[in-house]
């Protein structure tokens, strides 16, 4: 059976067609020859019965008469009558033989091989011969009731047998003749339906292979437009030869019914052009297989090109993702992470692929995990938008985010939430400087007003101190007391004069004027006072400085102030390097002060130029000479920074073996020659991660 | 690429056992209807090639008795043998039944003598008793005591041609044999008697023999073959379940005429013949076992009978001969 299975299908054709046709001619050749002998058989026992009748009736008046050559002339017209009768005699009432067909003598065992009983009607004896087989057939001759004597007629049957055989060989040969006819039959319509079937399937292969233009039905004679005279160019069917107009939906013709389903196909089924091109079931599902391929072409081309622009818009969107530098994710309903960004898996410090399918960011504390929790529930409840700020800690380091939730509706549903998270940590930051600025500049505003009242009380207080001690004897103790009045009132009014020179801008006079000489002027004032604690001044002083604009007294402020602090930041034994010069990218000259003394803590650094910020003790300082030098290098559109601790290429201190692990601070302060603004100088007023500052300030 | 196979809808295994099964049951039935293809009839063996020659015996000698074969064989065996075997027993003769085939047959074995006691009609009787001197020496007696009988003339009833004896000159005629008495020489008396002659018919034809003459007339006018037939009286009645009886029309009855006669051979030992005479006599329809005998030979009893009782056949006979 396996071998069966494995035949082609023409094979199995033919392998059918052979079998019934075997089948059927064995069972034809069986019952034939079965029917045919009992015919024969038959047949040759009423030729026979005919036969003797006759003769027994003809022989009567012979018999009668006596006329033996009438009864020999009837037996021998019996046996010539036909070649297979062997032979005839006719005996009389006592079994004499009267007459014979044999040439030579009687058989004598014949004469009683079929003996009959006087009340018999016929009998029939079957004699074998060794030469062939010999139905005798014995019949009485009577007139009326009495017997004359017997008539023997043998009939041969092997003329029946040879009959027979003739008719099966007929037989056999019809079958096998209608057998090659019908294998022949069997094969071309086979092959009609393997050819089809095999151009059917080379098609399926080359579908397979991806090759959609294909063409497997017949081109028509007449197509429906042929038939029809149309002449409608919008009608689907209209001049496409590869596909059958019941097949297409949308055709124009006004029998046809809308769509592709049963009913149009009932419909086409009464149409003449589905009546002439119809073909039968191989043609009908080739040509399916047509419409199949070209359908499935034009969906691929379809959908190829939907892939292309939905690749390019997932392209895009990816992209977009990419470089967006803010966190973004989307979470499903359950709050599994569906989608992030690089930014967002950077932030995380993980990879993509272990952040999907979890519910929690790794970098949330077990707090804000439980909050952001709850938001995204309200979200998912309520539908609701949300935007905050979140501080952040990782790795030690804070980072403000801007988290924007909102939720992702597919219809009317909530199917997941959309999070956006900027770092917003700089801005905050500036944020932050600017509440502070405005914060000092009311200050100010406030010190300045405050200053300006106390002031004329303190120049009386301070007038009539002095013009007491000048009438009171040295030695009181009212002297003391008043030196000690008029000392304080000083102090107090070196604080006003801070306190107004910080609130109030007067006027700058501004001049062309010489960098070096207002600094050296300076130092000339100072060096003495230093010199006292062991400080010395080292001033490096470019010459050929091109002239600036600026007020000099203001400036020499700035200088003055820079030397306190740095005086005061040595202490006792240290070395102030004083340094001029001009930055030739920017166009800035540059005066640099640097000293060896205990620096400025980094945290400080920031808040080094703040109003009244100050590490000195109280009474020691008022926090407001960097803060007004940062106002005057401003108005002169110039910028002042801060380092410490300070570059160490100060010779000065290392020769000098003064202590090198004070770290010590240099401040640097730009201003341009010209009065037009520099572009440079935008942001550099800024602090930055790398400015550092003293610790100290000037009063 | 997958190759396309075709599968039946049941698996091979299961389409093998299906094929077995098939083929026994297929197998059985062959075997089972060729099994009732054996010849089933007793055979006999038998040895063809002993011969031996066939000598005819003679038939034993014996008084011969034979029928005037007006009809066949057979009618003549069935009509007589019964009284051949009384004439036997009730003489102690050894008789036999012989059968000549034509009339002339008959007359000429009378005269070879082969035929002892002649039964025959008085024309025939006439020619023997001219011929070999045979002699009559009974007649027999047929339905009431009729001891003569007579001849008819027939057409068809719807020949319009033939409404007076003038009317049948020209036409065709049948009689049943020249040596007949009531199928020929009565009614050709009665057309003789009518003034017509032998060459006054279109044509004259005889009955083919043997046996069966009479009907066979009956039938040529019945068919339109003929247009008159000459029969002796009553045969129309053995026809009546044949033939339909009014398509015939009897034209014409001949005069009464001596009927069958027994004649003995010239020779035939006397004494012989007496015992057989007186046999015949003897019969008797009132005797069961005689009335069978004569039923059979269509008799109802047997007179005696002599020459001169013919001389009036003897005298038309000649009359017609002479006239023609």
């Amino acid at each position: 059976m396996q071998i069966f299975a494995k035949l082609s299908f023409r094979g199995k054709i033919n392998l059918g067609i052979v079998t019934v046709i075997l089948i059927f001619g064995m069972v034809l050749y069986l019952v034939v020859s079965r029917v045919a002998a009992t015919a024969m058989t038959g047949e040759i026992k009423k030729r026979g019965m005919n036969l003797s009748v006759n003769l027994a009736g003809r022989a009567t008046n012979s018999i009668l008469a006596m006329d033996f050559l009438r009864l020999k002339n009837m037996a021998d017209e019996v046996v010539e009558s036909s070649d297979d009768i062997a032979y005839a005699f006719i005996q009389d009432v006592r079994g004499q033989v009267l007459s014979h067909t044999f040439k030579s003598g009687f058989p004598s065992e014949l004469k009683d091989a079929n003996p009959i009983s006087p009340d018999a009607s016929s009998k029939i004896q079957l004699l074998d011969t060794d030469d062939e087989m010999i139905y005798d057939f014995a019949l009485p001759v009577k007139v009326g009731d009495n017997r004359l004597g017997t008539v023997h007629v043998g009939l041969s049957r092997a003329k029946a047998e040879a009959a027979v055989r003739r008719l099966l060989l007929t037989i056999f040969g019809v079958s096998a003749g209608v057998g090659l006819v019908a294998l022949a039959m069997g094969t071309l319509f086979a092959s009609t339906v393997t050819r089809r079937l095999d151009v059917l399937r080379q098609s399926a292969d080359e579908m397979i292979k991806g090759n959609l233009d294909l063409h497997v039905s017949p081109l028509l004679k007449r197509n429906c437009w042929d038939i029809r005279e149309c002449q409608n160019e919008a009608c689907p069917a209209y001049a496409d030869t590869r596909r059958r107009c019941w097949n297409l939906p949308g055709t124009l013709c006004p029998d046809c019914r809308e769509g592709n389903g049963a009913d149009k196909l009932a419909a086409c089924k009464e149409c003449l052009v589905h009546q002439l091109n119809a073909g039968d079931e191989i043609q009908s599902l080739a040509e399916s297989f047509d419409v199949m391929a070209l359908t499935l072409d034009a969906h691929i081309r379809e959908l190829k090109a939907a892939e292309k622009s939905l690749v390019r818009q997932q392209q895009l969107l990816r992209t977009i993702l990419d470089v967006n530098p803010d966190l973004v994710s989307l979470q499903d309903e359950n709050l599994v992470f569906q989608a992030v960004n690089p930014a967002f898996s950077q932030f995380m410090g993980l990879p993509e692929s272990e952040i999907l399918g979890q519910t929690k960011v790794p970098v949330c504390t077990s707090d804000q995990a439980r909050e952001n929790e709850a938001d995204n529930l309200q979200i998912l409840q309520s539908g609701g938008h949300q935007s905050k700020e979140v501080l952040v800690h990782k790795n030690g380091e804070k980072r403000w985010f801007h988290l924007v939730k909102v939720p992702v509706y597919d219809g009317d549903r909530i199917t997941g939430i959309l999070t956006a998270a900027r770092d917003i940590t700089e801005i905050k930051q500036y944020q932050e400087k600017l509440i502070q600025s405005m914060k000092m500049e009311q200050l100010g505003k406030l010190a300045g007003g405050v200053a300006h009242e106390i002031n004329t009380p303190l120049c009386v207080i301070l007038g009539y101190a002095q013009m007491l001690l000048e009438d009171i004897p040295q030695d009181t103790e009212s002297y003391e007391f008043l030196q000690l009045i008029e000392k304080q009132a000083q102090i107090c009014r070196r604080i006003v004069g801070d306190l107004l020179s910080f609130s109030r801008h007067i006027e700058s006079r501004m001049a062309e004027m010489d960098l070096n000489q207002s600094v050296t002027e300076v130092l000339d004032l100072v060096r003495h006072t230093f010199k006292q604690n062991w400080i010395e001044i080292v001033p490096s002083l470019v010459s050929d400085l091109p002239a600036i604009v600026g007020d000099k007294e203001k400036l020499q402020q700035v200088w003055l102030n820079l030397l306190n602090n740095a005086a005061d930041s040595i202490g006792q034994d240290g070395v102030i390097r004083v340094s001029t010069g001009i930055d030739p990218q920017s166009n800035r000259v540059q005066v640099r002060v640097a000293d060896n003394g205990s620096g400025i803590a980094p945290e400080n650094l920031k808040k080094i130029f703040d109003p009244f910020f100050t590490t000195k003790a109280p009474g020691g300082g008022t926090g407001l000479g960097l803060s007004v030098s940062f106002g005057i290098i401003q108005d002169h559109l110039g910028s002042i920074t801060a380092s410490s601790p300070a570059p160490r290429e100060l010779p000065a201190a290392a020769e000098e073996g003064q202590d090198s692990q004070r770290p010590g601070a240099e401040f640097l302060v730009e201003l341009p020659v010209s009065r037009e603004k520099s572009v440079t100088d935008t942001f550099s007023e800024l602090p930055s991660a790398e400015m550092q500052a003293v610790d100290q300030k000037t009063a | 690429m997958s190759p396309i196979s075709f599968q039946f809808p049941v698996s091979s295994s299961q389409l093998g056992k299906i094929a077995r099964r098939s083929l026994l049951v297929f197998f059985a039935v062959a075997c089972a209807f060729l099994s009732g293809c054996g010849d089933d009839e007793p055979v006999k063996k038998i040895d063809l090639t002993k011969r031996e020659e066939i000598t005819v015996i003679k038939p034993p000698a014996a008084v011969t008795y034979a029928y005037l074969p007006q009809y066949s064989h057979n009618v003549s065996y069935q009509r007589h043998h019964r009284l051949v075997e009384y004439l036997s027993q009730a003489t102690g003769l050894a008789m036999r039944q012989v059968f000549p085939d034509t009339f002339d047959e008959h007359m000429n074995m009378v005269g070879r003598g082969e035929i002892d006691i002649s039964f025959c009609n008085p024309y025939v009787y006439v020619q023997i008793a001219k011929r070999y001197g045979a002699r009559a020496f009974a007649r027999i007696v047929e339905g009431a005591g009729e001891i003569n009988f007579r001849g008819q003339v027939i057409c068809r009833a719807d020949n319009p041609q033939i409404k007076t004896p003038a009317d049948l000159k020209g036409k065709r005629l049948i009689a049943v044999d020249a040596y007949s008495a009531g199928g020929y020489l009565y009614p050709w008396a009665w057309l003789l008697e009518q003034g017509l002659r032998k060459r006054d018919f279109q044509e004259i034809a005889f009955a083919p023999g043997p046996g069966g003459k009479q009907e066979k007339v009956v039938m040529a006018v019945y068919s339109g073959k003929y247009d008159l037939g000459l029969i002796r009286e009553r045969t129309l009645d053995i026809l009546a379940d044949k033939i339909d009886l009014k398509q015939i029309r009897v034209l014409a009855h001949s005069r009464w005429y001596p009927g069958w006669v027994y004649a003995a051979r010239r020779g035939l030992d006397p004494a012989n013949l007496a015992k057989i005479k007186e046999a015949l006599l003897a019969l008797d329809m009132k005797n069961p076992e005689h009335r069978q005998i004569l039923e059979k030979a269509r008799f109802t009893g047997i007179l005696p009978a002599s020459d001169a009782d013919y001389e009036a056949v003897r005298r038309l006979a000649e009359a017609v001969e002479s006239r023609g």
